[in-house]
C-alpha cells in the first residue's frame, strides 16, 4: 500500500512528514548508540533491512490476480521492535521509490507513517499482548493486523487530504477504504499465515536467534521445542 | 525486476552529470508538479524529463513505458475515487455514482501529477548511482549511523535478491507454486530461509568488516564537478518550468 508520487496535495504531504519525522529521529538516535554500545548490531540491522526490502518485493498469491506483495513490516516489528523498524522501512521506502517506482519521494513521510510507524507499533503491541497464550497464534495476528493498520492509515492519508463533497472525510474514508478493501484484506491473511509459518521454521532453524533478539523467552522456546518433538 | 533500475544508473548517457545537479532537478520538478494547480505544469516536466532519459541518457523507450505503467495503474484507481466524490453538478450519473466536471479535473490533475512525479523519480533513479546519493546525503549532514546502515542496506539488498530468486526457481521446478496452499507453504519457507542465511551473512560480515579496521565510517569518492554547459542547460529547464507554473497560477486567479 503506496501513495504514489504527486497524489498528495499540500499541506498533507508536508504535515505527513512532520509525523513521521519524531518517531524516525528517535529509532536513529537509539541505533547511533546501539552501533557504538555493540559493534556488531550495524550488520546485523543492514541485513534485516535487506530482508524487509527483498520481502516486500516478492509476489504473493493473491486472490483477486492483481500482484500483491507482503510489507514485512509486521515481522520486523516482532524481531526487531517498532523504533528500529520505522528506521528501516524508511530507508526501504526510499529505496523502492527510487528502485521500483513504487511510492515516492513527496509521499514518503506518508508512506514512512502508514507502513514504517502504524503497522509496526500495532504489530508490535498484539505481539507482545498475545505472546503468552499461543506464539503461532500471535505472529499471525501480529502481521495480519499491522498490514490492516498499514491499509486503514493510508485510507484515512487519501481521505483527508480528498474529503467527499456532501459527507466529508468519513464518506471518502469509506470509498479508499472499500476500493483498497479488494486486495488488501486477503492479503493482510496471507501475510498474516506466511509469517506464523516463517515463524515456525526459524524456530526449528536457528531458535538462538529468536533468543538473542528477545522475541521469545526460554520457558517460551523449551515449551514450543517440547511440543514439536 | 530481473534488471534493477540501479544498473541503468550506472551505464546511462547523463553519467557524467554532476549528481547534485541531477537530484536537484529531479527534487525541483517533483515540487514544480505539486505546486501547479493545472495540468499543464506536471505534463510539461514529464515531456522535458522524459526526453532528456530517451535522448540524452539513452534508456531504451519500451522500458521506460512500461516502468511508467506500473504506478499509473494504482494512480488511475484512486483518482477515480477522488473524482467520483468531488463536489459539483453532475455531469454523467450511473446509479448511486456521479461524475461531476469539478471531479473530472480533479482525477486528471491528479493523474498528471503522478505522470510528473513518476518521471522526475526515475529521472534520478535511472541517472544516478545509489552510492552518489550516498555522498549527498553524508555532505547534507544527515547521522553518520544511517548513511552507513543505508549503504549496508543497499549492498545486502542485492545479495539477498540472487539468493531469493535461486530458492524460488528451484521451488518452482518441484511445483512448489501449483496450488494456492503450496505457494503460500513455499512462499513461507522462502521467507524463513532468505532470514537465516541474511542473519548468518551478517554474522559474517561483521567479521570481515572487523578484520578490515571498520571504524563505523566508509569512505565514499564524489567525483564530479558541475559544467558550465550543463548549468546552463538545467537553468533554462528551471526558468521556463517556473515560468510556465507562475503562468498558470497567474491565469487560475484572474
Amino acid at each position: 500500500m503506496h501513495i504514489m508520487e504527486g497524489f498528495l496535495p499540500h499541506p498533507w504531504w508536508e504535515i505527513w512528514f512532520a509525523a513521521s519525522l519524531p518517531f524516525v529521529a528517535y529509532g536513529v538516535s537509539r541505533i547511533g548508540r546501539m552501533a557504538r554500545e555493540q559493534r556488531e548490531t550495524l550488520p546485523l540491522l543492514a541485513v534485516a533491512g535487506a530482508f524487509i526490502f527483498v520481502l516486500s518485493s516478492l509476489k504473493l498469491p493473491s486472490v483477486t490476480g492483481s500482484c500483491s506483495h507482503p510489507t514485512g513490516t509486521g515481522i520486523g516489528a516482532i524481531l526487531f521492535g517498532p523504533w528500529i523498524t520505522s528506521v528501516l522501512s524508511t530507508i526501504v521506502l526510499l529505496y523502492q521509490a527510487l528502485f521500483l517506482a513504487h511510492g515516492g519521494l513527496s509521499t514518503l513521510g506518508a508512506n514512512v507513517f502508514s507502513m514504517g510507524i502504524a503497522g509496526p507499533v500495532v504489530g508490535y503491541l498484539v505481539y507482545r499482548a498475545t505472546q503468552r497464550f499461543n506464539l503461532y497464534l500471535a505472529v499471525f495476528l501480529a502481521a495480519a493486523l499491522a498490514d490492516l493498520a498499514t491499509y486503514v492509515v493510508t485510507s484515512l492519508q487519501l481521505a483527508l487530504a480528498f474529503p467527499a463533497a456532501d459527507g466529508g472525510v468519513l464518506l471518502s474514508l469509506k470509498a479508499f477504504a472499500a476500493v483498497f478493501a479488494i486486495t488488501q484484506v486477503p492479503l493482510a491473511g496471507i501475510e498474516g499465515v506466511i509469517s506464523a509459518l516463517m515463524f515456525k521454521y526459524i524456530l526449528q532453524a536457528r531458535s538462538e536467534v529468536l533468543l538473542r533478539l528477545n522475541v521469545i523467552s526460554k520457558m517460551d522456546l523449551a515449551r514450543l521445542q517440547g511440543g514439536m518433538t | 525486476m530481473h534488471r534493477l533500475l540501479d544498473d541503468y544508473a550506472h551505464e546511462n548517457g547523463l553519467r557524467g552529470v554532476s549528481p547534485k545537479l541531477k537530484l536537484a532537478i529531479g527534487a525541483f520538478s517533483i515540487i514544480a508538479c505539486i505546486a501547479s494547480p493545472t495540468p499543464a505544469v506536471p505534463l510539461a516536466v514529464s515531456a522535458c524529463l522524459s526526453a532528456a532519459l530517451i535522448a540524452l541518457a539513452r534508456i531504451p523507450w519500451r522500458l521506460y513505458i512500461g516502468l511508467t505503467a506500473i504506478p499509473l495503474s494504482f494512480a488511475l484507481l484512486s483518482a477515480s475515487v477522488v473524482a467520483l466524490l468531488s463536489p459539483g453538478e453532475a455531469l454523467v450519473s450511473i446509479g448511486a455514482l456521479r461524475l461531476s466536471r469539478e471531479g473530472m479535473w480533479l482525477g486528471l490533475l491528479l493523474l498528471s501529477r503522478t505522470i510528473g512525479g513518476t518521471s522526475s523519480l526515475f529521472f534520478i533513479a535511472l541517472t544516478t548511482p545509489m552510492t552518489e546519493i550516498f555522498a549527498i546525503l553524508r555532505s547534507m549532514g544527515l547521522p553518520e549511523s544511517l548513511v552507513e546502515l543505508s549503504m549496508l542496506i543497499y549492498r545486502y539488498i542485492f545479495v539477498l535478491l540472487e539468493e531469493a530468486m535461486m530458492v524460488r526457481s528451484a521451488q518452482e521446478m518441484r511445483m512448489g507454486y501449483s496450488s494456492i496452499r503450496s505457494s503460500i507453504s513455499s512462499s513461507a519457507m522462502l521467507a524463513s530461509v532468505l532470514f537465516i542465511r541474511a542473519w548468518e551473512r551478517g554474522e559474517r560480515l561483521m567479521v570481515a568488516m572487523d578484520s578490515r579496521c571498520y571504524s563505523g565510517r566508509m569512505p565514499l569518492v564524489e567525483s564530479h564537478s558541475v559544467r558550465p554547459g550543463h548549468l546552463a542547460v538545467s537553468f533554462i529547464y528551471i526558468l521556463s518550468i517556473t515560468a510556465l507554473l507562475l503562468a498558470v497560477i497567474r491565469g487560475g486567479s484572474a
